[in-house]
Parts: C-alpha cells; structure tokens; sequence
C-alpha cells in the first residue's frame, strides 16, 4: 500500500536474489509434497500394512498383565483352628550363566538363610550348559524377600524368584488321611480334592502400562479384582484327633498289627470328633509316604465287624419284643447248623445265660439261638436301618458302603452268621453310627465331618446342614442293650474290664472277627479286633469305636481294643468336661 | 499506476475540477490508537508459561504419587507376606506334636482320667496324680534290629539336609524370635 506511493524506478532490494515467487512457491511447495509423501508412505506402513505388530510390540513392551492369586480356603477343625492353611510363597531360582562367578559366596549366602544344602547349591550354581536352576521350593515369601534383599545388597546377579503357593499342614499327620495335600499344581487327595471348588478361589488380573518399573498415571490400568476361596470347617476336634492318632499308632505298633482305625463321635449331634488312621503320614512330605496310607481306611476299608453285631442283633430282638435283657438262654457247647457247626471263642459245657449274659461274654451260639426269632426280611431291614449297606456321605473320598445280603439273598447260614457279625462287612464310620443309634436313644444320625454345608465333586451335599435323624429302635430297647453292653466291661462277668473308665459308667462290646484276604477272598487266618462303645451309659456323650486289623499277636477285641477305647473315651470326656453321672453300673445276671 | 490516474484526470477535467475531487473515493484513514503490544504479550507468555509449568508440575506429582504408590505397595505386599510366614509360624508352633513333646520334656502326662471340682467345693470323680504308666508314646519307637544286622555306626557330624518336624518347630521358634527381636530394634 504504502508502496503505491513509491517511484517505480528504485529497484527492489533482493529481488534477483530470491528468484520470482512462482519459481519459490513451486520448490517450496515441491519440498512440502516430497516430505509429506515421506509421512504418508510410513502411514501407510504403520498403519495400513502391519499395524498390529506394532501395537503389540508396544504393549509387549509397556504392558504388564499380572495375574492377581486368589487366596486358597482354609480347612479348619470345629474350633477354628487351621489344619489345613495356605501361605504365598516363592521358589527361588538362579541362572548359572551368572552365577558361576560368585558361586561359592551366594551358596553360603544361601546356605545360612535357608534350608539348603551348600554343596548341593554350590553344584547347581556352576552347573555347565544350563541357565535355570531351581535352587530352593516352597520358601515363605518374606524368607524369600529378605533373601533376595541380602543377594541384591551383595551385588550378585543371577538369582531371582517365583511366585509358588505353599500349602501348609500345621499340624502335620492330624487328620492327614481325611484332608488329603495339594500337588505342584492341583489338589490331589481327600477333603482338598472334593472340595476343591469351595476351596479354591478365582484368580484376579491386573492390566497396567509401566514404564521403568513404575506404573504410569492416567495410563490403561483395569484390575479384576480375585475372589478368594472358602473355608471349610470340619467337625473334628484337632487336639483330640491328634490324640486319637497317638493312642492308635501306640497300639497298632505295640501289637504288631497291619493297620487301625478310631472314631469318635458326638452322640447327640452324629458329628464326628476324630477319625484316626494307622498308619498315617505327614501331609508336608507326602511323597515320603506309602501310597496305601494316604486314604482314610476309617471309610475305605471294609471288614467284617464280628461280635460287635450283636449289639444291633440284640438291640433288634428287644425292639421287636422278642428278648429283653434277663431272657433265659440254654447255650450248648456247640450248635450243628445246615452246613457247618457254630462255636463259641471258648469251650463250655451247657451254659445257661441270660440275653445279658450272652451279650457279656459274647457268645454266638446264644445270640444265633435268640436270633432264631426274627426272620429274615426282618432282620435285614433293621440292619439297614443303622446303616449297614449304605454310605455314610461324610465327604471322604473313596467311601466303601460295604455288604450286607438283602433278605432275598440272604440263606438262614448267611442268617446266622450276619446275627454275630460274619459274612457282612462294613466300614469303621458305619458302624460307629450304628452303636451311636444304640446310645442316642434309638435313633440313628447320619454321621457328619464337614460343618455347615459343602458340595463334594460329584455334587452331592453334604455337612452339619444336611444330617438326617430317624428313629431305629424304640427308647426302651436302646435302654435296654445298654444294659447289657454295660456288662461287658463288668470286672467279674464281662469280657472287656480293661475298656473301663474310671468312675465312669461305660457300655460297649468288643468284637473279634476274622478278616477275609482279598486276593484270595477266604479267611486268611488273621483277625480284626475291635471295641466299640460309648460313655456315660446312663447319658451317653461319646460314642467310640476302636478296630485294629491283623495284630500280630493273639489277643481278643477286650485286650487289644479295650484299652485304646478307654484311654480315647477318658479323653474325650475330660476335654469337653463330661463328669461321671455318679450312678453305679447295673447288676442285670447273666446266668440263671 | 499513478499515470493512467493524471491521463484520466485531465480526460476528466472538463467536468470540473470540483466534481471529480467529490466523486473521487478515498480510503478513511486508519486511525485506529495502537494497543501497547507488551501487557498482551506478557499475558499470553505468562498464561503459556502457567500452563507448560503447570502441566509439567501436575505430571511430575502424579509421577511422584506413582512411585510413592509402588514403594507402599511393594512395603504392604512385604508386611502381608512377613504376617503370614509368622501365622504359618505360630501355627506351626501350636502343632499339638510339638506341644506334646515340650510337656512330656517338663515330665508332663496326659492323666487317665479326669477328676472335677464343682462350684459348691465337692469333688466329682477321684482326684489321683498322673503316673509314668499313663505315658502316651508320642513318637514311634525306633526300630530295633538284631545286633548282628546293625551296621557298625561311623559317625561323621554334617549340617542336616532336610529338617524334621521337630527341627521345623525349633527353626520357626528361632525365626519367632529373629523377627521379635528385628520388631523390637525398630
């Protein structure tokens, strides 16, 4: 504008050296086109030709996905306590590529703060060829951490950890056989496996974008949060399970025997207190143990129960107003039957006993000439009743229901031998429900070893939650079988005084039968011997019931049994601070 | 361009000089008062300025939380493991086993049956001290091998591989005290 005014012949200051402007315009913008074909063309690459490689490789580098551990359930006894508990731990492992140098100083570093081997650790740090190195499992993380901490300040390079849930079993063997272990990864016995979905919880995640270790604000970060397992709370009593477990072991190893099994259990509510096993194993160090011993036998094993039986038979008889207990009995020496004679476990002459007496000394002539009442429909259907035959679906795995012949299958010498408990077997969980019927008074509860309610694998329900009560036998006859089982601990007429409890009222019955070989399926010559009982008689709070199968020394189910029962019965009713009733024992005869 | 303007004007001409100095259009003069530039300048940096600084504040202290957010993470997730490893302790320490032996240490027994004490001061059952024979056996016995077939016994002390259920307890009672005592330091 203002140069409008200015004479047109002073020339203008760098024209010549700028060029014209359309000359400049066409480089600039040719400058322009060329840089911008540079961008579109690696647009094109980025985004057109292969784009997500290259998201991937930024989230590859900045992304973390962290899986969030979901806390496992503990397994806990009636009061609480853990027995089974999970703790997170890491295992720590080394790259020997790195190690090698300071080999010996982290092993000795190692050596000091953990439970390894230095030589063993020495060799693994300088192990040619190889770059990973387990060099300790299952460590508690903040053992872990300090570690690691101490290797960081050294300034050894090469050792790192791992995220590995530990598993702990506090108090080792209590218990094992019934809550199983965990493996590396998945649970593989007992209440560990069939409940594992009560158990085990869902893992959680977490997405963040990191940079140099850190976090970064405002950037992508997603949580998913886990949720963690249940408990699951058992019935048993972890201090009078462990003791169990120690009077067992006692006798199964003093008496040589093959194995044992003990149970107790609450006679009002069916739960059962313990459930021991010998021989047993430490749920830390299961590989150190027999495979054989890792179930529970209380609910696998099946045997047959012997003169314990003669409780239920007797019980059946007085319900069906059959016997009482002073019913006078002519018991010969020995009674020819269709195919082969029954004897006594001692020789007489012609005893005259009363259903008392029978019961006392525990003899099968007797009870098989008392049982010649009851037919047979009639009795099989009292026997399933108490729950022979059936599963008790307590929660263990592998539960045997054992035998018993239905009144079809049943011939009168199956008959006869079922009354004194042959040719039927049974599991030790079973049967103590059983003699349980007799002390609560006729009425049978369903044994129960989880509290509250949890579902096995296969579905099924099964706890507190879900017990069953029904009546087997009226009030009366369950009074009156204890009577009679109260005799057999009498010092002068019974069978098992050394399965007495000092000052306490106890009615019991032993049982000594023979055990069939399972290869073979005869009697292989050995013997299960077995006490089962409960105190106080006149209101019962325990039941307990003792087998000990193939001792290897002669012995009858009173000995051997007898005086594991007592001192697990003493037990039981000083830790729940049962007093004796103060009444003295009956006096009911047992002859005539 | 100024010399068609002098053609046309004396083309014109005629019309009077009057006429085309009135038809004649001009520009209005610009005559706007400058603003004083600096104040805006200063404003606009000074709001740049702010902002960039600002900015820059705002991220670092979300930075600073961020690394604040993992050191208290990270000291949170060390306490969490350090409770558990002692729970795990005290568990271990509460193994009736191991309960078991210290007592029978003490020449402790189990009695074989209980005696009770009512409010009213009379006694239930017979009150009578524990004797050696009640003894639970709280391990399994060791073997016994004919002396024949026992090997002769060279005794050579080395550091235990792999600690038993008692050497456990003792470690967790040690570590118990260890961790008391780095409690205590704090």
């Amino acid at each position: 504008m203002s140069s409008s005014s200015r004479p047109s012949d002073v020339p203008r200051p760098g024209r010549g050296r700028r060029g014209s402007p359309t000359f400049r315009l066409r480089v600039g913008l040719l400058l322009i086109a060329v840089v911008l074909s540079f961008f579109g063309a690696r647009l094109l690459q980025l985004q057109g030709l292969d784009p997500n490689s290259y998201a991937e490789m930024a989230t590859a580098k900045d992304v973390r996905d962290v899986v969030l551990p979901a806390q496992r359930g503990d397994i806990l006894d009636r009061n609480g306590v853990a027995l089974a508990g999970s703790v997170s731990g890491r295992m720590i492992l080394a790259d020997p590529l790195r190690t090698t140098a300071d080999a010996p100083a982290i092993a000795t570093l190692l050596a000091d703060e953990l439970d390894v081997d230095y030589f063993e650790t020495l060799e693994q740090l300088r192990r040619p060829e190889s770059r990973y190195e387990y060099i300790a499992r299952r460590v508690p993380a903040s053992d872990a951490r300090d570690v690691l901490d101490r290797i960081k300040k050294a300034g050894f390079k090469g050792i790192w950890t791992e995220n590995e849930p530990i598993r702990d079993y506090p108090a080792g063997d209590v218990a094992a056989n019934l809550i199983g272990f965990m493996g590396t990864d998945e649970p593989l016995a007992g209440f560990e496996r069939t409940f594992d979905a009560h158990l085990s919880g869902k893992d959680g995640r977490n997405r963040y974008t990191q940079g140099n270790g850190y976090r970064v604000p405002l950037a992508e970060n997603s949580i998913v949060k886990p949720t963690n397992g249940h408990d699951l709370t058992t019935t048993l009593d972890r201090d009078l399970q462990w003791y169990t477990q120690k009077v067992l072991a006692q006798t199964v190893e003093d008496y040589r025997a093959k194995s044992g099994v003990a149970v107790v259990q609450d006679v009002r509510t069916g739960e059962l207190l313990a459930v021991a096993d010998a021989p047993t194993f430490d749920a830390n160090d299961h590989l150190a143990a027999d495979p054989d011993d890792l179930g529970s036998r209380a609910l696998s094993d099946v045997f047959e129960p012997g003169s314990v039986q003669k409780v239920l038979t007797a019980a059946a008889l007085v319900d069906a107003g059959k016997v009482t207990a002073r019913t006078r009995i002519k018991v010969p020496a020995q009674l020819r039957r269709q195919d082969r004679p029954i004897n006594d476990w001692f020789n007489h002459g012609v005893l005259k006993l009363t259903m008392a007496g029978v019961i006392a000394k525990s003899s099968n002539i007797g009870t098989v000439l008392a049982a010649d009442q009851i037919g047979k429909r009639k009795l099989s259907s009292y026997l399933t009743d108490f729950g022979l035959g059936q599963r008790t679906d307590v929660g263990a795995r592998g539960e045997a229901k054992g035998l018993l012949p239905n009144a079809s299958q049943m011939t009168s010498q199956n008959k006869d031998r079922i009354v004194f408990g042959q040719s039927l077997s049974v599991n030790a969980v079973q049967m103590t429900a059983a003699i349980n019927t007799i002390a609560n008074g006729g009425v049978r509860v369903s044994p129960s070893l989880v509290k509250g309610s949890a579902t096995m694998e296969d579905g099924t329900l099964v706890g507190t939650d879900h017990a069953t009560s029904s009546r087997v036998v009226s009030e009366q006859a369950a009074r009156e079988t204890m009577l009679m089982m109260e005799r057999v601990v009498d010092p002068e007429v019974g069978v098992a005084q050394r399965a007495r409890v000092p000052q306490y009222r106890v009615a019991g019955k032993t049982g000594t039968a023979q055990r069939v070989d399972e290869d073979c399926a005869c009697y292989d010559g050995s013997f299960s011997l077995s006490f089962g009982g409960f105190a106080p008689a006149d209101d019962p709070r325990f039941t307990v019931y003792v087998v000990i199968h193939a001792p290897g020394v002669d012995g009858g189910g009173g000995s051997v049994a007898g005086p594991a029962f007592a001192k697990i019965m003493a037990r039981a009713l000083a830790h729940y601070s049962v007093p004796p009733t103060g009444s003295e024992p009956n006096q009911v005869p047992v002859e005539w | 361009m100024s010399s068609p303007a002098v053609q046309l004007r004396s083309r014109v001409s005629s019309f009077g000089e009057a006429a085309v100095e009135k038809a004649r259009l001009t520009v209005v003069p610009v005559n706007r008062g400058r603003a004083p530039r600096v104040p805006f300048i200063v404003l606009v940096s000074a709001l740049a300025i702010v902002g960039v600084v600002g900015l820059l504040l705002f991220n670092t202290s979300l930075q600073q939380a961020s690394f604040t957010e993992a050191k208290l993470t990270e000291q949170a997730s060390a306490m969490v493991d350090r409770e558990e490893t002692l729970r795990m302790q005290l568990d271990d320490l509460r193994d009736p086993q191991r309960i078991a032996g210290e007592a029978e240490k003490m020449g402790m027994v189990i009695p074989a049956a209980p005696a009770f004490l009512r409010l009213d001061g009379t006694v239930v059952g017979e009150p009578r001290p524990a004797t050696p024979e009640d003894k639970l056996r709280i391990r399994p016995k060791p073997r016994t091998v004919p002396a024949d077939l026992r090997p002769r016994v060279n005794v050579v002390k080395v550091r235990a591989d792999r600690a038993d259920r008692a050497d456990r307890a003792d470690r967790a009672e040690r570590r118990a005290d260890r961790s008391a005592e780095v409690e205590g330091s704090d």
